[in-house]
């Protein structure tokens, strides 16, 4: 949808363009013969008096051209570009010499604030926001190097979205860049508004469950992921930006991690992937096991097991897959309440669900226990996305208990081992350092080694720089 | 990829079948102690235990009885008289009675290893007396007899005083060659179960019982342990009785095996023995080293006495409960074992006990 070709630069042409658009404004100097057309909204209004309306209150019609002459001042030669100039929400001066652009653009933006997703402890709290520039000065302002590049492109038919990748050029291997910017250019949509969103337009497997690239809106992860060589797209207009390629390990990796002692760290990891087998396994197991494997069940649990089944009118799956979906439903109604409304949620949907439904006989107290530890355990997962994949991913796996016992739960986890190892991110395997195996990465991914040993980079960047701090002895 | 959403519905479309397989675990009766014995018209008497999980019932248990041939055909009986389906796969204790012990035991433990939902770990128990009677019995405040055995057994095992045997012991000593099988044997004593003793079989026959007191003594000449406790008696002390008991014991054995010729074996038993003095009634300082050593000496003389009688009496049963036979069919080749009827050469061989005690502590005065 590019803006039609107006036939010339000139006032008439241009406002023929901007035909309709009731925001846009045109002021006209007679004394001056200038006219200036722009939209009120997205200019600064005292950079706008300072800039212009002052000095044209100032100046004779002969200043004006000299004035014209400053920096600030760009001439236009192509009709076209003038057009997207005003879009951009720059000032167009139409003047007999010819037509300038005066950029004193300032669109709203929300303030930096700490991210709503993304918490930590300790360590830096800001998070971006929605305007490119902020978040490109976010992160130029943790690694002040030349070294850092920045490619832009535009996407979107209709919006024009400004979408920036950058990358260390020490560091990176160039041709992740380069794939990278061949599927940026091969998007086709109308409008691109969210980093979420771009990431599902240049995956490698758009219709698997799981998110093949990261996505954050923390700059201290990106600037991390940047400086472990990887690629990092903006959208402008969205605060998550996309990191590139990501490992299914990585999203189980918080930045507390980094910012704690390493011990802790490594625990609270080995912990993050206890409870991806926990939130995966455990309503499953209690299905399992409460209709075909009555053998495994520990003697002094079987009395307390049978006694909470015994009023239960549904079979295990229903009773699991019924309870599994009113937690989702709440946790959905949380997200999409007012804060203060989805804290009363939570608590009366806990106590209703939890005491009601066991005193009612509906479900066992066990069942409870086994769905809120899968609940509370695929929370535990820092990513959002892949926290969301897995709870979506366990439906699926407590079905094939509820059928098949514990040899659908198996057959249910080998799906989807088989499904992580098929799939690529950016080109590179899903699952390292697992496979192909390095151990040499396991350090960083499955434990948080003290720094003085993580001396090199993720082999899944396939970068020819892989040793950091090659001076540190 | 492609090919995995075709190979899924297929596999899932072959696996309907285990539909049928659905075990519902409130639906369940499960067997969790069932007891064997020999009726008079040699019919088998079998009980079994199903505990109630219905929190408002009064009673905690169920038993189901059946007289029949055999233990599947008993199971069939107990389905027509409970509205659940019984299952064996928590089954965890079984008990014989002593008239089926004597009349041997093998084909029922063939039985109950063949169904593939019990454990291995299941006990195996002689009860003196009927074991159904037992089983049927309520002994307060235990509301489920069945249970109380089991944990009582798995608490004496654990000292040492009686064998841990399990379905996976017992078979394999029962099927092991020169060694023969041992079960715990407990009895109704009125208002409680207690354990008994040891019982000795004879391939899978009851032929006679080590009392519960001796236990720990063949434990430390059977195998290696790591724990246990003792009381040894030393006779008398200016009219008092003196009495050791020693405990945290670990023990090492080892035997050896001569070869005197003709198919005559000489065996040497010897163990060693640490453990700590808890309990000493007699006069001397044990704080003196050279009273302590005369103390283990004592001590290791009454239990290598009393080794020596009870492998006497092993031998005139003809029982080899302690497994000399393993260690005279590796001092021999192939071939002569097989040749060696151990079961008639065992009675006549000579065995020789040997202790070493060493106290590692004594306590804090004397």
């Amino acid at each position: 949808m590019e803006p039609n070709q107006p036939k010339e630069l000139s006032l008439e042409h241009i406002l023929k363009e901007l035909d309709q658009c009731a925001d846009l404004h045109h002021r006209s100097f007679p004394e001056l013969a200038t006219d200036l057309v722009y939209f009120p909204h997205s200019v600064d209004n005292t950079l706008f008096i300072q800039e212009l309306l002052e000095p044209f209150s100032r100046i004779q019609r002969s200043e004006v051209d000299g004035m014209l002459q400053q920096s600030q001042f760009v001439k236009m030669s192509e009709p076209k570009t003038a057009v997207v100039g005003i879009l951009d929400g720059k000032v167009a001066i139409f003047h007999q010499k010819g037509v300038y652009l005066l950029d004193v653009s300032s669109p709203e933006a929300r303030s930096v604030q700490p991210s709503e997703t993304e918490t930590v402890i300790a360590g830096p709290h800001d998070a971006f926001v929605e305007s490119a520039s902020t978040n490109l000065s976010l992160i130029r302002r943790r690694l002040r190097s030349p070294h850092l590049k920045i490619r832009k492109y535009a996407v979107g038919e209709i919006s024009k979205t400004a979408v920036y990748v950058l990358y260390i050029e020490e560091i990176v291997n160039l041709q992740l860049v380069e794939a990278l910017e061949q599927r940026i250019l091969k998007i086709e949509t109308d409008e691109l508004n969210d980093g979420g969103k771009l990431t599902q337009f240049i995956e490698d497997k758009p219709n698997s469950v799981f998110p093949q690239f990261l996505t954050t809106e923390r700059p201290d992860v990106a600037v991390s992921k940047l400086a472990g060589g990887r690629v990092v797209a903006i959208v402008d207009n969205s605060p998550t930006v996309v990191c590139a390629p990501a490992s299914f390990f990585d999203f189980f990796s918080s930045p507390d991690d980094y910012y704690q002692r390493w011990a802790l760290g490594t625990a609270l990891r080995l912990m993050r992937f206890m409870a991806l087998l926990i939130t995966v396994t455990f309503t499953a197991m209690y299905v399992s096991v409460t209709t075909f494997h009555y053998e495994m069940i520990p003697e002094a649990l079987l009395r307390t097991l049978a006694e909470s089944r015994n009023r239960v009118p549904f079979p295990p799956v229903y009773e699991a897959l019924l309870m599994e979906i009113m937690i989702e439903l709440l946790r959905e109604a949380g997200a999409r309440l007012p804060t203060k409304i989805g804290q009363t949620i939570g608590i009366v949907g806990g106590i209703v669900i939890g005491q009601a439904a066991v005193q009612a006989g509906l479900t066992s107290n066990v069942l409870i226990i086994a769905v809120a530890s899968s609940a509370i355990a695929s929370f535990v997962i820092p990513s959002y996305m892949m926290s969301a994949s897995i709870r979506l991913i366990r439906f699926g796996v407590i079905i094939l208990a509820g059928f098949w016992g514990n040899m659908g739960l198996v057959m249910g986890l080998a799906l989807i081992i088989i499904h992580l190892s098929g799939l690529t991110s950016l080109g590179t395997s899903y699952i390292t350092p697992v496979a192909p195996m390095k151990p040499r990465d396991w350090k960083d991914v499955f434990i948080r080694a003290p720094f003085s040993m993580l001396r090199t980079r993720p082999s899944q960047t396939k970068s020819s720089n892989l040793v950091r701090q090659k001076n540190r002895k | 990829m492609d090919k995995l959403w075709l190979i899924v519905p297929l596999i899932l479309l072959l696996l309907t079948g285990c539909k049928n397989d659905e075990r519902v675990l409130e639906k369940l009766g499960m067997v969790q102690t069932s007891s064997y014995d020999l009726l008079d018209n040699n019919k088998l008497k079998v009980v079994a235990c199903v505990p109630v999980i219905d929190p408002e019932s009064p009673v905690r248990r169920e038993l189901l009885t059946a007289e029949s041939d055999s233990i599947k055909e008993a199971r069939l009986q107990f389905s027509r008289q409970t509205d659940l389906t019984v299952v064996s796969g928590q089954l965890r204790e079984t008990l014989f009675g002593l008239t089926l012990a004597k009349a041997g035991i093998g084909d029922y433990i063939d039985t109950i290893l063949r169904d593939p939902s019990i454990a291995l770990g299941v006990r195996v128990t002689v009860v003196e007396g009927d074991a159904g009677e037992l089983l049927s019995k309520t002994y307060k405040p235990h509301s489920d007899t069945g249970r109380y055995i089991t944990h009582l057994l798995e608490k004496e095992s654990s000292s040492n005083s009686v064998p841990t045997t399990t379905l996976y012991e017992f078979s394999r000593d029962y099927n092991d060659d020169g060694i023969d099988a041992v079960a715990p044997i407990v009895k109704d004593a009125g208002k409680k179960v207690t354990v008994d003793g040891i019982a000795l079989f004879v391939m899978d026959k009851y032929v006679m019982k080590i009392p519960v007191e001796d236990g720990i003594i063949f434990a430390l000449f059977r195998d290696d342990l790591k724990q246990g406790e003792a009381t040894v008696n030393l006779g008398e002390e200016n009219g008092k009785p003196v009495i050791v008991m020693f405990s945290s014991l670990s023990g090492k054995r080892k035997v050896k095996v001569h070869k005197l010729g003709e198919g005559r074996f000489k065996a040497e038993l010897s163990i060693s023995v640490q453990g700590s003095v808890l309990e000493y009634t007699g006069e001397d300082k044990l704080s003196d080293p050279a009273t302590r050593h005369k103390l283990e000496e004592q001590i290791a003389k009454s239990i290598t006495d009393k080794a020596e009688e009870l492998i006497r009496q092993m031998q005139q049963a003809k029982t080899d409960a302690l497994g000399i036979g393993r260690y005279v069919r590796n001092s021999l080749s192939y071939r002569e074992w097989t040749s060696l009827d151990w079961r008639e050469v065992y009675p006549q061989i000579e065995v020789e006990c040997r202790a070493r005690i060493i106290i590692k502590d004594y306590g804090k005065y004397s």
